[in-house]
């Protein structure tokens, strides 16, 4: 298979109406915002936890994939999560998921103890600080978040090999130029892939067509 | 300042994602500093960030180990809160046409005018971070109205214009605008006349300059 004919625009992705039944593959179609409301207001220990017992998992594979030693995970996870419950009072479901704010408090917190080295610095755009995110001209109403949106049916609905390099570039700690380098594909092609893909799922999380 | 020129929607997601190298990262910083486009964009890609969390499957840690986890997260819910840092960046500060933008500070300094420029090639000058990690991350001013040499990149190359332009055939660009090339791109900016052209750069691999006069130059460039 050339690359050109695996990187094809045409998706049945497109054609498929897409209805908020949560899918099979949606393990747990829970609103998270609500729990995490809980949190914020009465300090509820319960809900924090339940946040905590399914999103922890998730993020040591994340931190893992992005090349961090599985002690290294989980004591990362341990303290994004730990952000969650100190700063629930900063959430604001209008302005972002829960899934997004922890991904950003997660990525971030790695990045940092990447650069922990003399002269890299903390990465300047402060997660925790929802006031400091500019949304002007997209749509942010709570509503818009509120919908489960099932990205990895997306996904899968993408041509395999956008599906493929799209979980590359989220969950693997490699360069674009080791992903092609990796796949034998040429670095030109695996970003207009990356870059396609992009602007497909782009539209499904900005909850407009 | 409205950029023209964005970063591509593949970096995007690389930087979103923390898996773009540091040096590329500094100039991606740098580009959001000014671009409320490219905020957006990157905002879009952390919303697939986390959704991918979310419906991943997760990790397998044995049953002991999550509960010892589990009882030292418990115990830990009554930590002190950290104190947040205050508000980066005021207005009156980014209005400053010495103050570089932020995230340059820690590798170059704050002010434009303190930087101390090394000669590289007549009408060229450079600055390397002071450190960095496996690419290169530097500062270069070129004179006004210059030719540089014909040039493609190894890997990645993002330059982020901060005062002065420069044309070539992907068109022109002034400060604010990013250039997000790759090696299939063999491009020789030109200067615009009037005030030397400043910009940052990051490179994942050495340039590769074709021609003999290139090659004789890349020693000296050390790029």
């Amino acid at each position: 298979m050339t690359a050109d004919a695996a990187t094809g625009s045409t998706s049945p992705f497109e054609a498929t109406r897409i209805v908020s039944t949560p899918t099979p593959q949606a393990r747990d179609p829970r609103d998270w915002t609500s729990e995490m409301l809980s949190v914020a207001r009465a300090r509820d220990r319960e809900c924090f936890m339940r946040i905590y017992d399914y999103f922890m998992p998730r993020l040591c594979l994340y931190l893992r994939g992005l090349g961090a030693a599985e002690m290294i995970a989980e004591e990362l996870a341990q303290e994004a999560l730990l952000r969650l419950w100190q700063r629930a009072d900063m959430y604001d479901p209008s302005r972002s998921r829960l899934s997004t704010w922890l991904f950003r408090i997660a990525r971030n917190l790695h990045i940092d103890r990447v650069r922990r080295e003399p002269n890299w610095i903390q990465v300047l755009d402060e997660p925790e600080r929802m006031d400091m995110d500019d949304e002007s001209g997209v749509a942010t109403s709570a509503e818009s978040y509120a919908e489960h949106v099932d990205l990895k049916s997306r996904i899968d609905k993408l041509p395999a090999i956008q599906a493929r390099l799209i979980r590359m570039s989220y969950f693997e700690a490699k360069s674009h130029q080791e992903i092609a380098d990796e796949l034998g594909m040429p670095l030109g092609t695996v970003k207009s892939s990356l870059r396609r893909a992009f602007l497909k799922l782009q539209g499904d999380v900005r909850g407009t067509p | 300042m409205t950029p023209c020129h964005h970063l591509d929607p593949s970096t995007v997601m690389a930087y979103a994602a923390g898996t773009l190298s540091l040096e590329l990262g500094v100039v991606v910083a740098t580009h959001l500093s000014v671009c409320a486009h490219c905020r957006r964009q990157v905002r879009d890609a952390e919303r697939i960030g986390g959704l991918l969390v979310e419906q991943q499957q997760a990790a397998t840690i044995d049953a002991p180990r999550r509960e010892s986890l589990r009882a030292a997260m418990l115990e830990r819910l009554d930590d002190a809160v950290p104190a947040l840092p205050p508000v980066p960046q005021n207005d009156a500060e980014s209005a400053d046409p010495d103050r570089l933008p932020k995230p340059l500070h820690p590798y170059f300094g704050p002010s434009l005018s303190a930087l101390k420029w090394r000669w590289m090639a007549p009408g060229m000058y450079c600055i390397r971070a002071r450190r960095s990690g496996g690419g290169s991350l530097f500062m270069l001013k070129i004179a006004a109205g210059k030719s540089m040499p014909l040039h493609s990149h190894g890997r990645s190359e993002l330059t982020q214009i901060l005062q002065g332009a420069y044309s070539d055939a992907l068109g022109h660009f002034a400060p604010g605008d990013v250039a997000d090339l790759d090696s299939d791109v063999l491009h020789q900016p030109v200067t615009v006349p009037g005030v030397p052209c400043i910009c940052v750069a990051a490179l994942d691999a050495p340039l590769r300059f074709p021609g003999w006069l290139a090659r004789k130059l890349q020693p000296l460039v050390g790029l």
